[in-house]
């Protein structure tokens, strides 16, 4: 479905990612690991067409996409949910989520559906329909912003360190709505820290050091592969 | 008492063209990030382009107000494309710099087309008319009424349909913007475009009761900041309320303190209320 052929990205002469080779089949939940600064955000931001790959080609069921803009990859069925999570703050709950399906702008019936299905996923959300982005806890905005990616209808969702900076349990409770959510159809790329959390729910993940992958594998291999262990679940 | 009802009507007609101005500064606030200063030269072209429509080519004043919102909100679309849009990755200082740039030349612009002099609008609403035992002309009553019905649907359009709230989402978060799927060039390119409609239609409402120049963007624009900066910059209830807030201080000022004093009002306001409130009124968190 999705396949970065040796997709590098530079920022001036700093190569953030160099010679990436990802793929993700259709159903899959498949998981980037790695330290901050690794490279798995500026993967995404190719991916999403904020930064254009300085070589290399990305492309989406069969489509080269590394020269479309952002807004033309949403359109194609790739949402991102960004680290720092990128809400309009002052917006409501209920307009962060309406303006999620900007692309289906024209499908009241389609976007009205959406949202009942991620107020089902995410109640607490229904609950504070009005008040502002900017005033739910970290948690609560972790789930609008994936709330506000659903409304897309992606086909394809990438996450970027949802986990980060929440409660366990919170934690725990995010991942089972991902899987959920790949359940009922979208693919879903995740990037994360948390390679425990993140191994039991994924097909197969990526380890990505200072901007290329060092090992692959189904999320078995890589869960009982001794470097991981000690490097990213501390056992 | 019939003074002071007097002059409450005429601060809600100057407040009324300084929100108009102060709006369209503010949503472009929200793209640029810093204060537009060629946006006093917007203001400027408005006026000059409903004056040149009406005197050269013998249009009616509301014919003339058309052309002249379409043609400085074109203005405002070039400036954005041929000048800021470049500059997008640039640090803010040049913005800043670029907009002085268009400023300076859009006003030798002016000078160069019309002349330094100072002319009149004329107005087919220079009727007076007695109400209440209020005397003021049609032309101030317009301002009011014309300016509060395009401030609703701004309003409504902002907040009501899709396409206006994609000015809102990409000021409170540019990127999170272009990730639901928004073309933030696009946004950028309609803001810039309502922005000098907004200009044109202040001028244009306001010029038939002061005087058309090439400077006469220049008080109105340093005005215009004072508003966003008490309001709360990027806040669109801020703009409005500001607006009014200088439009009433400035005509009972100009009244009960002095007439020549009128122009300082702005400024004490702006120390006043940044000494108790430096967010300004509306400040939205975050930055």
């Amino acid at each position: 479905m999705l396949k970065l052929q040796n997709v590098s990205v530079k920022y001036g002469s700093f190569t953030a990612i160099e010679n990436l080779k990802i793929e993700v089949e259709e159903g899959q939940i498949v998981v980037l690991l790695g330290a901050n600064g690794a490279g798995k955000s500026t993967a995404f931001k190719a991916i999403s067409g904020l930064k254009k790959p300085s070589s290399g080609e990305i492309f989406f069921q069969g489509t080269p996409i590394s020269r479309r803009t952002a807004d033309k990859i949403v359109q194609l069925g790739i949402v991102q949910c960004p680290e720092g999570r990128h809400l309009f703050p002052a917006m409501s709950v209920y307009e962060n989520l309406k303006m999620g399906a900007f692309v289906h702008r024209r499908k009241k019936d389609e976007i009205k559906k959406s949202m009942s299905h991620v107020f089902e996923l995410f109640p607490i959300l229904k609950e504070k329909q009005h008040d502002p982005a900017g005033s739910l806890s970290g948690g609560q905005q972790q789930m609008l912003a994936i709330g506000r990616a659903l409304m897309s209808k992606p086909k394809l969702m990438m996450l970027d360190e949802p986990s980060v900076g929440l409660a366990p349990l919170i934690v725990e409770q995010m991942f089972e709505v991902i899987k959920t959510i790949n359940k009922e159809g979208t693919t879903i790329l995740l990037a994360e820290q948390n390679a425990n959390a993140a191994l039991k729910i994924a097909d197969k993940g990526y380890v990505f050091e200072n901007g290329s992958v060092v090992l692959q594998g189904t999320s078995n291999e890589l869960f009982s592969n001794d470097e991981v262990r000690k490097a990213y679940i501390g056992a | 008492m019939e003074i002071f009802v007097q002059q409450m009507f005429n601060g809600l007609t100057i407040g009324s063209v300084y929100a108009l101005v102060a709006l369209g500064l503010t949503l472009v606030y929200g793209i640029l990030h810093i204060p537009n200063f060629a946006h006093g030269a917007l203001y400027m072209m408005g006026g000059y382009i409903t004056l040149t429509m009406m005197t050269n080519f013998g249009l009616h004043y509301w014919l003339a107000i058309l052309v002249s919102i379409l043609a400085v909100g074109l203005i405002g679309v070039l400036m954005e494309r041929l000048v800021f849009h470049p500059l997008r990755h640039a640090p803010p200082i040049h913005d800043k710099i670029a907009a002085i740039g268009i400023l300076l030349f859009l006003e030798a612009f002016a000078q160069y087309v019309w002349g330094a002099d100072y002319q009149t609008m004329p107005s087919p609403y220079d009727q007076v008319v007695h109400l209440f035992g209020l005397t003021f002309t049609m032309q101030r009553l317009l301002i009011i009424v014309f300016a509060i019905a395009v401030m609703i649907l701004l309003y409504v359009f902002l907040k009501k349909t899709f396409i206006g709230a994609t000015i809102i989402a990409m000021s409170q978060d540019r990127e999170g913007a272009n990730l639901v799927g928004i073309n933030t060039n696009r946004t950028a390119m309609l803001t810039f475009l309502i922005s000098g409609g907004l200009a044109s239609i202040a001028c244009s409402l306001a010029a038939p009761i002061n005087l058309v120049f090439p400077g006469m963007g220049q008080l109105v624009i340093l005005k215009a900041f004072v508003i966003i900066i008490l309001g709360g910059m990027g806040s669109i209830p801020g703009a409005i309320l500001g607006g009014y807030i200088l439009g009433f201080s400035e005509s009972l000022g100009a009244t009960y303190i002095s007439n020549d004093y009128k122009d300082i009002i702005a400024f004490v306001l702006l120390v006043i209320i940044l000494s108790v409130k430096p967010t300004g009124l509306f400040a939205k968190g975050g930055h």
